[in-house]
């Protein structure tokens, strides 16, 4: 009885074994037929976004100051065209991860776009709609407060109605971005 | 040839695990606010639920009766996690909106419930026949919900719009609630009609 019962438990760990090792060994070689797709695919992505938020720029490089990466776009004539940082925090589901471009010399934002997200559908998922980050477009770096109307004042931007959350949230990330620029470019330098 | 063709119907209609066995209802409930999303849903929760009862009724001789609900986990999710991936690299944008809901394919009970009522008892050309059955049942009822979510809640199908500009939008119905209501609206639909009909159909 005990002999036959150390077989199965033998078995049971041998059938949990040859499967998992199956299971693996498979995903093993889905994964490195997948994985450039996905990571040319976040490669890419960042590099719209870094092209949509410094219109300006021609060329970009990276580059790390303080743990933070710095995309700094470069016009034809190798001028600084601006530069681009991404900024996460958390928003109303899921974190909210921006790429705000900001020109330093001008203290000015750029533009911004939206990198991941994981708002409401219809809701707060329309901060990614142009008609939301346009309230970014230009603006002078400054402490913003959200209005549910046209904006009158620069430092006013103009929320989503019935996410207010998710526009606050993409609000403070403008302005931790756009500080953190100044921080490190400003100056003029 | 009849018999195979009853048990793909059974999915369809009388057994459909939506609105008859009421199983697999966190994306049915999660994801069908817009019909690209029920959709994209159905049809990979379809893949995973063909390619893991093919898999279980092949090698059900060799697993033990006390490790069969670990084994069928493994397999299941070593398909989901294959769905996740292939999803991520092939439609980066269905993938970024479906996130959280791909891997959480592998509780869903429609697909462990299926392998153990049926995969698990069967030879594998009848376990085809119940998941490809199963996934149109699952999938028909995914795309007709969201449908109705899409329509009321944005006045949109498959993102273009359908009531012109001026829509007032229904938002209750692309939140969570909205699921609820349409999901109860629809199964008492289905009730009504099994009575009106009668079962003689099926």
């Amino acid at each position: 009885m005990a002999e036959s019962d150390r077989d199965s438990v033998k078995r049971l760990i041998l059938t949990l074994t040859v499967i998992g090792a199956f299971g693996s060994l498979f995903l093993a070689f889905v994964f490195t037929w997948t994985n450039p797709h996905i990571l040319e695919h976040e490669a890419r992505a960042r590099e719209e976004a870094i092209m949509t938020v410094l219109p300006d720029a021609a060329t970009y490089e990276e580059e790390v100051r303080n743990d933070q990466t710095f995309y700094i776009g470069y016009d034809e004539n190798e001028n600084r065209a601006g530069v681009a940082l991404t900024v996460i925090q958390g928003g109303y589901q899921g974190m909210i991860e921006v790429m705000v471009g900001v020109d330093p010399n001008r203290e000015e934002i750029i533009y911004i776009s939206i990198l991941d997200h994981e708002e409401t559908p219809g809701l707060g998922a329309r901060i990614t709609e142009e008609s939301f980050k346009e309230n970014f477009r230009n603006k002078p770096i400054d402490d913003y407060e959200l209005v549910n109307r046209t904006p009158e004042e620069p430092y006013e931007v103009e929320g989503i109605a019935g996410a207010t959350i998710s526009a606050e949230t993409v609000k403070e990330i403008v302005m931790e971005a756009g500080s953190i620029a100044l921080e490190h470019f400003g100056g003029g330098s | 040839m009849k018999n195979l063709l009853a048990i793909f119907r059974n999915g369809l209609w009388a057994e459909n695990p939506i609105f008859k066995l009421i199983i697999g209802l966190c994306p049915t409930l999660a994801v069908t606010n817009t019909v690209e999303n029920g959709l994209a849903m159905g049809l990979a929760t379809s893949f995973v639920l063909i390619s893991s009862e093919i898999v279980i009724s092949i090698i059900k001789k060799w697993i033990p009766n006390d490790v069969r609900i670990p084994s069928f986990i493994l397999v299941i999710v070593t398909f989901v996690t294959f769905t996740d991936y292939f999803l991520a690299a092939f439609f980066p944008q269905i993938s970024d909106q479906l996130a959280l809901f791909v891997p959480l394919i592998v509780v869903n009970c429609l697909i462990l419930g299926r392998q153990e009522a049926f995969a698990s008892k069967n030879p594998t050309h009848r376990a085809i026949f119940d998941a490809v059955g199963m996934g149109v049942g699952f999938t028909w009822v995914l795309v007709v919900l969201s449908l109705i979510r899409e329509l009321l809640g944005m006045g949109t199908i498959f993102g273009v719009e359908v009531f012109g500009a001026a829509y007032p939008e229904m938002i209750v119905m692309i939140l969570p609630s909205g699921a609820f209501l349409t999901l109860g609206v629809m199964v008492g639909v289905i009730n009504v009609i099994d009575k009106k009909v009668g079962s003689d159909n099926d």
